[in-house]
């Protein structure tokens, strides 16, 4: 490393790890607000460290709820959302990037103006549907329309328009089937872009609040930020230890899988041998 | 649900063994992969899409709720009101303005963010990756009371700063003419994460032997990111552009916690708008506003292709 | 027809535009009856949704019920504040509402429209036993489709320190007192708004339309919108008074950001319901503060009222049962036990003659308000028309438009929506 590439280092370094505290700031903030009082969150100017730690939020909050219900509701909604996102969306998006066959181009026009309809438009039609097929309160209800997103699609589609032709080429010629080459080589080859894919489509389902709210209609339904939102913001006020402990409890499962997937933001082995 | 999710393998087995001729069986092969899911899509989302679409051309309105069958079409009345709708055209406006800034500065910032926490950082890496992502995942609550305090014209930090460099701060988010800016900043602060997480992934699909052939072909840095990064990272810049650009002409949930569109209307946005009509239950109307949208994200996203295309 | 064929219905001929088969047919708008409810003890599920802290706790209310009601059985799903609009809003579309549930006060005018709702059966509920203003806000077009449950009006809040220091020591009787004093408040008291109104956006009806009441004007005259008189015109100067003298910010405070700022003493007064005095006390503000009525204006001391409705679904399967819960909820001696685990203030007037509200200094304050006290019209898009009055307040608060050109806008704007009747 010459002497040039060292100051440049550091100055990366510096850049970054101011913008890190900028990005980093309000989350801190959430953090260390919810072991305040409500009346030190709401004080004006607001205060960094908590003069008199208290858990009080959380436990209220926890004692109100029945959290281990809510929990696993929202885990069993994530996982299968998350998984069934990234079998179908891989599986179409190899179809659309790497395989020519009839119907090909309009299923992605198709599929791609779908993902810019605001959602609030089809809330009610999309109701109207699961009611008919008696999917309320039901976990397929909570599942089924996140099951096969647009989004998920043209991300996978994007990222396999990048591994090479010929690569899948040389694996036709040893005999390989469209299946084994999905499943062996382009796969692997995603793996960013598939942790990427499950980073986001959990974040989306676990933050979900407006359909889980409208299709569960008994309680034991309810996934976390619906029963969470239950008595924090009133009809005329809202409880800010509340609501900010509940941020918190919320964010927790995010984290961890952003944190285990990013890892898989490494280079797929066969990448590296690539021509 | 089981019958779904077994149905690639089912299909792709399938091909396998189908001695058919080639373009049945590259059909056979395609939709076999696209299938699963092409037929939830179909339900769950095309669906509901099209019924929107219709209810765009009717006068539906919350009342008709019970009674869907019972609306009166209208044609494409919905749609010529809007262009007399005078806070549509001014949230159309603001709407422009922010896609027209907020887009490319999101971007750059995203990608010269992950170039540097790619490249340059060795270690903390992942403290980098979650530390830039925080945003994406803090409640917009927490971060509305944050950006408020921040922002406070007598007390908050950015004025205090400000104040030591002599500049008299202004009131950020009570200016009709700096409302909407500050937005702008803020929402790419908010986005800069998720654009980040897709470019850094994009950034590891790269092939290193790329970058060393470059380099004894003597390319410098700026050269490198030129003419390696950059045509190798294009679906991923058109992937991020597109869904960036989505996502800000649906601009709502800053301008619904800072300003609640105003001040005097000068941060209503085109889909804040429309989550109005939908509320005051004018589903027929907000349709409509939807769809004029829609065509609005189409158009661009079109651009978008253009300019981005590859080159073969 | 059956909601599944209607829903399906709805698709074909939604896509099937051309064909001008599908039309409203407009229901008249005459004053229905309800149908009566059969005597005797409840049986049967009946299935409740309320928001919030209501939702919680209605669920000890509901044992009581069901311990006089042995057959019936009570199940309570609280619904967030935050999307319970269009919770119930879809529940209608999709066929799946419950047998009853809490209503917001101003959605009662688009839910009835829907005809979702069930008339409340004659005889069963005595109208006249509920402060008038509550009884209104369940009343569409003559037919009363919802019973009010908890009450709630709004007062001024003061605070103690400022007032002293500015020598004011009486509550404001005249709209000249309460300028007076809220100026005092500015330049003896030491604080730096003498008042905290909202200076329009979402909401800022609530706080205008008091002054409005106050001088005489209106929303309706009869079908049609008033907006455009000159006692609106009057109640809106005077409310814009507060901002052009500097008594009032005309930058909005957040929720949440003025309290603190009250208690501090550098916000002297603010305009507010009951719920802020939980709200005080959090912020260790208790005892330093005091509660006003509203001053007289030209006309009238009115006050606004809010709070929720029950009401009952046409497509409940447990109808008759579902009236006895909401009956059960009216008695006054429950209304009494609703106010002790939840602090909502009873609807039902003789409730309010128990110790545990008549004793307490700040609540019979709001008691004795509640008595003149007056909701919106209960109209299908008032959400819609409050939208566009707040629009205006804003301009009136900023400076930007005269309180006589926006009354005009408010009317034009107002008639152009309509009253969606």
């Amino acid at each position: 490393m010459t002497a040039r590439d060292r100051v440049a280092a550091a100055v990366l370094h510096t850049l970054l790890t101011v913008g890190l505290v900028v990005m980093a700031g309000p989350f801190l903030w959430m953090l260390l607000s919810s072991f305040k009082s409500e009346a030190e969150i709401r004080q004006v100017p607001t205060t960094w460290w908590p003069r008199d730690w208290t858990i009080n939020g959380y436990r209220e909050l926890l004692g109100r709820l029945d959290f281990p219900g809510y929990f696993t509701n929202s885990v069993v909604v994530a996982v299968f959302t998350t998984a069934g996102n990234l079998l179908f969306c891989a599986a179409a998006g190899y179809a659309l990037a790497k395989l020519a066959f009839p119907g090909r181009r309009a299923l992605f026009v198709v599929v791609l103006g779908t993902i810019m309809v605001p959602s609030i438009v089809t809330l009610v039609p999309l109701f109207v549907l699961t009611s008919n097929l008696g999917l309320v309160n039901t976990y397929a209800g909570l599942v089924l329309p996140f099951l096969a997103q647009a989004f998920g699609v043209f991300l996978m589609r994007q990222f396999m328009l990048s591994i090479p032709d010929d690569l899948l080429e040389a694996a036709r010629i040893d005999g390989a089937g469209e299946f084994r080459i999905f499943w062996r080589i382009v796969l692997p080859l995603c793996r960013p872009a598939l942790a990427t894919l499950g980073i986001l489509t959990f974040l989306a389902s676990w933050n979900n609040f407006l359909w889980p709210l409208v299709a569960a209609t008994t309680e034991d339904r309810y996934t976390l930020p619906v029963a969470l939102a239950l008595y924090s913001v009133g009809q005329n006020r809202a409880r800010y230890d509340l609501l900010l402990a509940g941020s918190v409890v919320v964010v927790v499962p995010v984290l961890i899988v952003f944190v285990l997937l990013q890892r898989h933001f490494v280079r797929g082995i066969a990448t590296t041998g690539l021509k | 649900m089981t019958a779904v999710r077994a149905a690639p393998a089912v299909a792709a087995g399938g091909v396998r063994r189908a001695p058919a001729s080639g373009r049945a069986r590259r059909a056979l092969t395609g939709w076999g992969f696209a299938l699963p899911f092409a037929a939830l899509f179909l339900v769950f989302t095309a669906g509901p899409v099209v019924a929107s679409l219709a209810m765009s051309f009717t006068d539906i309105r919350s009342a008709d709720l019970r009674e869907p069958l019972a609306v009166e079409p209208v044609g494409l009345d919905n749609y010529t009101r809007l262009f007399g709708d005078e806070l549509f055209l001014r949230a159309a406006g603001n709407t422009t303005i922010f896609v027209v800034l907020g887009v490319p500065f999101t971007m750059a910032l995203a990608l010269l963010v992950a170039i540097g926490v790619n490249a340059g950082v060795t270690r903390f890496r992942t403290v980098f990756r979650v530390g830039y992502y925080l945003p994406v995942v803090t409640s917009i609550v927490a971060i509305a009371v944050v950006w408020r305090f921040l922002l406070q014209p007598d007390s908050g930090l950015v004025n205090s700063l400000l104040g030591l460099i002599g500049v008299d701060g202004p009131k950020w988010l009570d200016d009709t003419s700096l409302a909407l800016p500050t937005l702008i900043v803020m929402a790419a602060w908010r986005n800069l994460g998720f654009a980040m997480v897709i470019f850094l992934a994009g950034l590891q699909a790269i092939p290193q032997d790329l970058y060393e052939a470059a380099r004894i072909d003597g390319a410098g840095r700026w050269a490198q990111f030129r003419y390696v990064t950059l045509p190798v990272l294009r679906p991923t810049v058109l992937f991020v552009a597109v869904i960036t650009t989505i996502g800000y002409v649906q601009f709502f949930e800053e301008p619904f916690v800072m300003t609640q569109g105003g001040p005097l209307d000068s941060t209503l946005s085109a889909a804040y708008h429309t989550y109005n009509q939908f509320g005051f239950g004018n589903y027929g109307y907000a349709s409509a506003m939807s769809y004029v949208l829609f065509l609005v994200i189409v158009l661009l996203s079109i651009a978008w292709f253009r300019l981005l295309r590859s080159e073969s | 027809m059956t909601r599944r064929t209607r829903a399906v219905g709805a698709l074909v001929c939604a896509l099937a535009l051309a064909a001008a088969g599908c039309g409203r047919d407009d229901a008249g708008g005459e004053a229905q009856q309800g149908e009566q409810v059969a005597e005797g003890k409840a049986s049967g599920e009946i299935s409740v949704w309320a928001m919030g802290t209501e939702g919680e706790k209605l669920s000890t209310l509901a044992e009581d019920f069901m311990a006089d009601n042995p057959d019936a059985k009570v199940t309570v799903t609280p619904v967030p504040w935050d999307g319970a609009h269009n919770k119930i809003a879809t529940a209608i579309a999709g066929g799946q509402t419950p047998d009853v549930s809490m209503l917001g006060t101003t959605w009662m005018g688009e839910f009835a429209k829907t005809g979702a709702l069930d008339v409340v059966p004659p005889d069963l509920i005595d109208e006249s036993q509920f402060f008038e203003g509550a009884w209104q806000t369940g009343v569409v077009d003559e037919t009363s489709f919802g019973v009010p449950w908890y009450v709630e009006t709004r007062l001024l809040y003061v605070n103690k320190a400022v007032a002293q220091k500015a020598g004011v020591t009486e509550a404001p009787k005249t709209w000249e007192d309460l300028k007076a004093a809220v100026t005092a408040f500015k330049q003896q008291g030491g604080a730096e708004w003498g008042i905290y109104l909202q200076p329009g956006q979402t909401g800022a009806w609530q706080t205008a339309m008091p002054f409005v009441w106050q001088s005489g004007g209106d929303v309706l005259d009869g079908d049609a919108f008033a907006l455009d008189r000159p006692e609106v015109v009057q109640g809106l100067e005077y409310y814009g008074s507060f901002f052009s003298e500097g008594l009032s910010s005309k930058d909005q405070l957040r929720g949440g950001e003025w309290e603190p700022r009250f208690v501090q003493g550098s916000i002297g007064s603010f305009v507010s319901g009951p719920w802020h005095i939980g709200v005080l006390n959090d912020l260790e503000g208790e005892g330093t503060y005091e509660i006003w009525p509203m001053p007289k204006g030209p006309q009238a001391a009115t006050s606004f009222i809010g709070g929720s409705n029950l009401a009952v679904f046409k497509d409940s399967d447990n109808r008759d049962a579902a009236w006895k819960f909401v009956q059960f909820l009216m008695r006054p001696e429950v209304q009494v036990t609703w106010y002790r685990t939840v602090n909502d203030l009873p609807a039902v007037k003789s409730a309010w003659d128990d110790p545990a509200l008549k004793d307490d200094e700040l609540l019979s304050l709001f008691g004795a308000q509640l008595e003149d006290a007056k909701a919106p019209p209960s109209i299908p898009t008032w959400e819609q028309v409050s939208a566009a009055i707040d629009g205006e307040l804003e301009k009136v608060a900023k400076g930007a438009a005269s309180a006589a050109d926006a009354a005009n806008a408010m009317q034009q704007k107002a008639t152009s929506i309509g009253t969606g009747g």
